[in-house]
């Protein structure tokens, strides 16, 4: 007895104990009961969606009449629907079925609210983006949506289709990253959705070079920024021709006599947003085309992760029916085409985010300097939810600029005056983008077009559009009216002329519609050229994939939409050959190793395409960074201040127009080198480099390789995403595939009566990843295929490719 | 044998509408009922909830081609997908083996002392 009592005491504790491991989450890792059993835990995700024939009944309110989803083979819903609020409310219901964990993982991202689910390792993240005002900005947006009565109808539509999605799940059917994390989806609000279009513009238009422009200004002076940072390459090619004639007059402010003086306390360094954010899009008019209507070709280059940014989708109601990709969080179709008409779009790389140094009355920080007299703040209290942790309460001060981005840290003061910076942020206004959405759903023709981009303010975008029988293109956005450079150094906050002083008005900003040349395009270069009246920015991308586009559209005549789907594949590098003749001209052949004299005759018979079968691009990728460093980096490394470095295309230009100079000697060694020498140095230096990271000279030094193409999972979670892609391209080829950021999404739209579009993102429509259409795009997607679309104009009869149909009432 | 079919068809049932520790019930009851030795009901305990989780675990495998558990195992950095299913199977048998040893203990001492 005494012995069993023992027993039956030592096996109580130890299954107690077992089952309470079981029960609790291990670091990282999700209680293992709850996660592995097979009942409710992960293995009950690899049946959670019907893909068969079914009829789902909401909530009786919910829908005004039924609506009918046809899914084709590429598990894209054709949305049927009799009214646009079960229509809107059917995208969130079907976008919610598909995409859910991502949708709330890239709005509670946005807001500042990842702590809450990943405890306090997000912390700083979250705090960064409460100090840069994320959900100020979404709730300024939020206002102007909720005032307009079809944006209001649109957004708590499909707020209600994703709830009514939600609340229909058992947490048994929670997505998998749920699960893995070990929470649960919350309501979904109209506020999340303007989170997510506010997170583009941070996305997009999060780009601001005032610190690093004033530091370089304050390090190397004036003459260096002359001398190199305002080169403008001689290939650039504006994306307005430059023939066009501007027939305004300026209405830009007066530029401040004297020039301000930043004194840089702090050292917050700004989010840059990737520098490889970019895009292409063209339209070629129907006097180029085989079948005589225009061409619309679109691919926008994003971070590239599973599940993918973009949602493919139709939408059928009584005043639209339009194709294309949706962004998971908003209604309406982002980039596509109607019966009508087809639109596109690539960023604009406007100063659109400014700094302001401001003198704060002491170190409360309750009035600053403005104008002569001292001005109140104001404060918001942002409360920072930690999962396992208590509440953190964040204060951010205001001043009229916008946020005070830094009011505590390490840095020590300099002076009894408190000297932080504000930003003034275009993502600040009210602003309504989803009006212009759901106006272009709609278009018909150019004047729609042109009515409805009145509406679309931040982040600016170069919107390319065609119909039966026009082009046209316009650098979309809502632009602050500043003097020449204002913005481009930190600014003055307490003098008023530094403040944005208005906006320059719709009818002036950058626009073309059918060009002489028979073609519009963009590859977000410097929109307008020098002679445009407004200053928009110095820093846009560099010509080489804008230039290559004019030119290969400019050569081509009866163009079918195959060879746009081939042109948005072209690898070739203009960078690579306007500098490449001149770096083999300074190699010294004589002394050259075998290796050195096999990457010299690669080189040499490179035609500069950066195809991912050849060695040649990765030479040339490495000898060009080793080559920038040697140049470059012993000036920028004295010194640990974020400084702004030329770019790609303005080095090419220096280098041309300067065979001697004092950047070319390295201020670390007492000789005095020459760019011959730098130029031989770095090709040893990009060989040995070559075999460092990636062996002896062999398959594993292909570009296809070496380019290094991830796509990762949204949430970083290991092994959910898709690694070593074999790809070619490259930042500066039209394929601008460079390691995890390429085209997002591949879109070509023929024109006409029988309007006709194909289209492909890297990805799959399912965002679990237990589906098979998790990543099942991902193959033809890197072969540069592109899937014809199916655009329904009636509801459709069954076929083969009709995969399944779900009717909802 | 019939300790182990019964704890994994109590636990089943039980596991459609409880959460997944429900399978204690099962394991402490039927062991108090069914067990003859402290080995007996441990090894068919381990049997039953170990032999269903596999079951139920490779069905999904089976009709999911396997994507899923390859995915999980890569989260998990285990070299082989299958490696995905014995952990499933150690989890769930050694809660199943312990409740039903425990419950065999209790029958032991509060029950009778008689040999079963």
């Amino acid at each position: 007895m005494k012995k069993a009592g023992l027993k039956l005491g030592i096996s109580g504790i130890v299954t107690a104990l077992f089952f309470w491991l079981l029960s609790v989450p291990l670091g990282p890792a999700p209680p293992l009961g709850k996660f592995w059993n097979p009942q409710t835990g992960f293995w009950a995700n690899t049946q959670n969606v019907k893909r068969t024939d079914h009829k789902i009944s909401v909530a009786s309110e919910a829908l005004s009449d039924s609506v009918t989803v046809f899914f084709d083979q590429h598990q894209i819903p054709h949305i049927f629907a009799s009214n646009n609020h079960d229509l809107y409310f059917t995208q969130g219901y079907i976008t919610a079925r598909d995409r859910l964990w991502q949708m709330e993982l890239q709005t509670h991202a946005a807001a500042g609210r990842l702590s809450e689910i990943l405890g306090s390792r997000t912390l700083q993240y979250d705090r960064y983006q409460r100090h840069i005002g994320m959900n100020y900005a979404a709730e300024q947006a939020l206002e102007k949506l909720m005032a307009h009565p079809k944006t209001a109808e649109a957004v708590e539509a499909y707020a209600a289709g994703v709830n009514a999605w939600i609340d229909q799940l058992d947490p048994s059917e929670y997505p998998l990253e749920y699960k893995f994390l070990d929470y649960r989806p919350e309501t979904w609000t109209p506020l999340k959705t303007a989170l997510l279009l506010k997170n583009m513009t941070y996305t997009l238009a999060g780009s601001n070079s005032d610190l690093r422009m004033s530091n370089t200004r304050a390090f190397f002076g004036d003459s260096f920024i002359k001398k190199v940072l305002d080169i403008s390459p001689p290939l650039n090619d504006p994306i307005i021709p430059e023939s066009k004639d501007w027939n305004f007059e300026s209405q830009a402010p007066e530029k401040p006599q004297h020039s301000f003086t930043p004194a840089i306390v702090d050292t917050v360094a700004p989010f840059q947003p990737d520098p490889n954010n970019g895009s292409n899009n063209w339209a070629v008019s129907g006097s180029k085309t085989a079948n005589g209507y225009p061409i619309l070709a679109n691919d926008p280059h994003l971070n590239m992760t599973l599940p993918s940014i973009w949602y493919s989708l139709q939408l059928h109601g009584p005043d639209q029916n339009v194709m294309g990709v949706s962004l998971p969080g908003a209604p309406a179709v982002i980039i596509g085409y109607n019966e009508n008409i087809a639109w596109g779009t690539t960023n604009v790389g406007a100063d659109v985010w400014d700094w302001y140094e401001i003198t704060f009355r002491d170190s409360t920080f309750s009035h600053y300097n403005y104008d002569g007299e001292w001005h109140p703040t104001t404060k918001r209290v942002e409360k920072i939810k930690v999962k396992g942790e208590s509440t953190v309460t964040d204060t951010v001060v205001y001043t009229h600029h916008g946020p005070v981005v830094q009011t505590s840290g390490d840095e020590p003061m300099r002076s009894n005056i408190p000297k932080y910076h504000a930003m003034q942020w275009i993502a600040h206004e009210k602003s309504n983008e989803l009006r212009y959405f759901l106006d272009i759903n709609k278009a018909d023709n150019y004047d729609d077009y042109r009515q409805a981009l009145q509406h679309y303010e931040s982040p600016a975008q170069n919107w390319v559009f065609a119909d039966s029988s026009n082009i046209a293109l316009t650098v979309t956005g809502k632009y602050p009216l500043k003097w020449d450079e204002q913005g481009r150094f930190i600014g003055d906050g307490s003098n008023p002329s530094y403040d944005w002083q208005g906006w320059i008005p719709f009818d002036q900003i950058p626009h073309v519609k059918n060009p002489d040349r028979g073609f519009v395009s963009s590859a977000n270069q410097d929109p307008a050229g020098d002679s445009y009246p407004y200053y928009l920015d110095d820093d846009f991308a560099p010509y080489e994939r804008g230039r290559r586009i004019n030119e290969q559209l400019a050569s081509m005549e009866d163009i079918t939409p195959k060879e746009m789907q081939k042109l948005q594949m072209d690898l070739f590098s203009y960078h690579a050959k306007s500098i490449l003749p001149t770096l083999l001209q300074h190699v010294k052949t004589d002394t050259l190793s075998n290796i050195h004299k096999k990457a010299v005759t690669e080189l040499t018979e490179w035609k500069y395409e950066n195809k991912g079968e050849l060695i040649a691009p990765s030479l040339f990728n490495a000898w060009w960074d080793e080559l920038y460093e040697a140049i470059w980096s012993d000036e920028y490394q004295q010194t640990d201040i974020p400084m702004e470095w030329p770019s790609r295309d303005q080095v090419v230009t220096f280098l041309h127009n300067n065979s001697s100079s004092k950047w070319y000697d390295n201020i670390n060694t007492p000789e005095k080198e020459t760019l011959k020498q730098l130029i031989n140095r770095s090709f040893n230096q990009a060989i040995l480099s070559l075999q460092n990271k990636h062996g002896d000279w062999g398959d594993s030094w292909k570009w296809g390789y070496i380019n290094d193409t991830d796509i990762r999972h949204v949430g970083r979670l290991p092994g959910l995403g898709r690694e070593n892609v074999f790809t070619g391209g490259g930042g500066e080829s039209v394929n601008a595939i460079r390691g995890s950021h390429g085209p997002s999404w591949r879109m070509v739209v023929q024109l006409g009566p029988e309007i006709k579009g194909w289209g492909i993102y890297p990805g799959g429509q399912s965002g679990n990843p237990g589906s098979k259409y998790y990543d099942n795009m991902i193959d033809e997607w890197r072969d540069g295929e592109l899937f014809p679309l199916w655009f329904m104009r009636q509801p459709p009869t069954a076929t083969d490719s009709l995969h399944y149909t779900i009717t909802l009432n | 044998m019939l300790l182990a079919l019964f704890i994994a068809l109590t636990a089943w049932l039980l596991s459609l509408v409880f959460p997944w520790w429900s399978l204690a019930i099962s394991g402490l009851v039927l062991g108090a009922i069914l067990g003859k030795s402290g080995k007996h009901s441990f090894g068919y305990g381990f049997l039953g909830i170990g032999g269903l989780w596999l079951i139920q675990s490779m069905i999904s495998h089976i009709n999911n081609n396997g994507i899923l558990t390859e995915r999980v195992a890569n989260i998990f950095s285990l070299p082989y997908p299958w490696l995905a299913i014995v952990m499933t199977v150690a989890i769930g048998g050694l809660a199943g083996a312990l409740s039903s040893l425990t419950g065999y203990y209790c029958a032991d001492v509060f029950l009778d002392n008689t040999d079963k």
